[in-house]
């Protein structure tokens, strides 16, 4: 091994621990039995995971997040689908536009967005509702779906759907028996996704909260400005575990479409 | 055998077809009668307009002028799906999710059939182009070739009266390739469906066709059987893209050609394919038709050998005519032992060898 490789190799393992240390350090103070945050933890208990599960006020917050994540993902796999079949199949400028367009999101800071929603929500009386958090996680969700499915899309060729066409199938017949298994393990891989982008949302969450609903993320934040308890990283080692379990299935899913998508034997 | 299949084919009727694309014409004016059961190849280069023809009559391509009419119904609006034919796609699209036989049964689905008489029907067609036992494999499983078979299958399971065939053996190997030709002519004759495929392969085309349209730059240039199209071009355009073809230039003055050199030759009434005014034309000669003469015959043109290319069974022989003409003859080989280039010797055409075209050079 030559220097390079050696400082390379300890670069890349800095930048894995700046990434993982705070992960790495919240983990025990879960456990931590003690009533305020501290590191090293002192002795060990589940009981914050109790005060969590049992208290009815982060459970209403649970479910209202995934409510909201399981529609946000209804929408954007659905959306960012059809979106996604027009930017790879359709030609023309308008698509590139689009394109364009869809990374807005992305490099737009959250506190933009959030505070241009905020004012938008505030005349069209969408604020607090959970149409208003879908319409708004899904922004941010959808270049994420749109992305991962195009990422299947492009490898499907067309002539695939004029194939059944050919065959008597309608247009749409042919998407839905055809194209649509094929790029499906990625429709939902970017479900998954969108699904964890919105429950993990915190920034659009506290510009749009209402006084009774409120996400979890937003829960937190108000749980962190009044006493700041161990059942806070008992929360995030959910949620982090939550978002491992995403990725994993991710990636499975991801693993599914190479095999079904896979070049033909030559001959 | 397929059930219930039709005695016979469609009759197809392609009515002053026109297709633009902006200011450019993929296909100009084209009007071809196809018969009910007949074997039609479109054959011509890249960009001739061939595969356009071919996408208008299967519905993905909407002409912007002229009618197409299948049984003499107009078809010209309607979508792919409801025009019953079948079609054979230049790429292997084979559905890779489905089975071998679910792919063969995809149209029967399309048409509700249920599903036991789907899988007996799809089975059939597996059988009818030699695939049976292969309907539980996943489509890439199978090498390129029985894959365009079981697309093959696919296209003929529902009986359909019209197939077509877009370049459907491009991507195989040539042992392949040849042996695919026999199996579709096999199974046209035992279908009686009418059949139009569109090659670039103009052997392909000879060997497959009842009849070639040969298409340049989309306009028709001649629709005719293989015979007459390969000895009777009717221009410049398809004689030299058909086979080989020697090209001189020669002064016309309505009976007699004028060579470069000087010679003269008298041409028979039926080298005319179409009238020719007197000036400038073009001598066209098969170069297998080309004789080695002796210096005395009357219609000796002396030729400067410039290449002697043995072959095996034949071998090419490339001079200069007097005015620099180049000039090619292919010669049985056993005639050719004593050819050296740099060398003269005479080369005569036989009267029914020789075709005139108007014109210059193409």
């Amino acid at each position: 091994m030559n220097s390079r490789s050696l400082l390379l190799n300890a670069y890349v393992y800095a930048v894995l621990a700046f990434v993982l240390v705070p992960i790495i350090i919240i983990l025990p103070m879960a456990f931590s039995d003690t009533n305020y945050l501290t590191f090293p933890p002192e002795g060990f208990t589940l009981h914050w995971f109790g005060d969590f599960f049992g208290n009815s006020r982060w459970m209403k917050a649970l479910r209202f997040s995934a409510e909201i994540a399981a529609l946000t993902a209804l929408v954007t796999t659905v959306v960012g689908t059809m979106a996604c079949y027009a930017l790879v199949r359709g030609a023309g400028r308008i698509g590139a536009l689009f394109q364009g367009l869809l990374i807005g999101p992305i490099v737009v800071p959250h506190i933009a967005l959030a505070v241009a929603l905020y004012l938008f929500f505030q005349k069209t009386g969408l604020s607090g509702t959970v149409a208003g958090y879908v319409f708004a996680h899904s922004v941010i969700a959808m270049p994420f779906v749109v992305f991962t499915v195009a990422a299947a899309l492009t490898s499907v060729d067309p002539a695939l759907e004029d194939a059944a066409m050919s065959c008597g199938a309608t247009r749409f017949t042919a998407f839905r028996l055809v194209t649509l298994p094929l790029i499906l393990p990625n429709v939902l891989s970017g479900g998954l996704f969108a699904f964890i982008i919105s429950f993990d949302e915190p920034v659009i969450a506290f510009f749009l909260a209402g006084i009774r609903d409120k996400t979890l993320p937003r829960m937190m934040f108000d749980n962190i400005e009044q006493n700041l308890t161990p059942v806070i990283p008992a929360i995030a080692v959910l949620l982090t575990c939550l978002s491992i379990l995403v990725l994993v299935g991710a990636a499975l899913l991801r693993r599914a479409s190479v095999r079904t998508t896979a070049a033909p034997a030559q001959d | 055998m397929l059930d219930g299949r039709t005695a016979d084919g469609a009759a197809i009727s392609l009515r002053g077809l026109e297709k633009r694309f902006g200011s450019l014409a993929a296909v100009d004016d084209v009007s071809i009668d196809i018969e009910s059961g007949e074997f039609l190849a479109l054959l011509g280069p890249s960009g001739s307009g061939k595969s356009t023809i071919l996408m208008s009559l299967a519905g993905f391509e909407r002409p912007t002028k002229g009618q197409i009419l299948i049984d003499g119904v107009d078809c010209t609006p309607l979508p792919p799906h409801k025009r019953n034919i079948g079609m054979v796609f230049q790429h292997y699209t084979l559905f890779p999710h489905l089975s071998v036989v679910e792919n063969v049964a995809f149209p029967l689905k399309m048409r509700k059939v249920a599903k036991s008489e789907r899988i007996r029907r799809a089975e059939a067609a597996l059988k009818t182009v030699r695939l049976e036992g292969y309907g539980q494999r996943a489509p890439k499983q199978l090498s390129g070739g029985q894959q365009q078979r079981v697309a093959l299958a696919r296209a003929i399971v529902y009986n359909p009266r019209v197939l077509l065939m877009d370049e459907p053996l491009s991507a195989l190997d040539k042992n392949l390739r040849e042996e695919m030709q026999l199996e579709i002519k096999r199974l046209h004759s035992e279908l009686g469906i009418t059949v139009v495929f569109v090659t670039h392969d103009q052997g392909e085309a000879l060997t497959m066709a009842d009849r070639v349209a040969i298409l340049k730059e989309g306009r028709l240039q001649q629709i005719s059987p293989a015979r007459e199209l390969y000895e009777r071009p009717a221009n410049l355009f398809a004689a030299s893209f058909i086979g080989e073809m020697n090209q001189i230039p020669v002064d016309y003055d309505g009976g007699v050609v004028r060579l470069g050199g000087g010679q003269a030759i008298a041409l028979p009434q039926e080298a005319l394919v179409q009238p020719v005014p007197p000036g400038k034309a073009v001598l066209a000669v098969r170069p297998e038709r080309v004789r080695l003469v002796d210096a005395t015959s009357a219609d000796a043109l002396p030729v400067r050998l410039r290449d002697v290319v043995y072959a095996g069974a034949g071998t090419l022989v490339i001079g200069d005519l007097a005015d620099g003409t180049e000039i090619r003859a292919r010669i049985p080989s056993a005639d050719s032992a004593d050819l050296r280039a740099g060398t003269t010797l005479h080369m005569g055409f036989p009267p029914g060898a020789m075709l005139l075209y108007g014109g210059g050079a193409a």
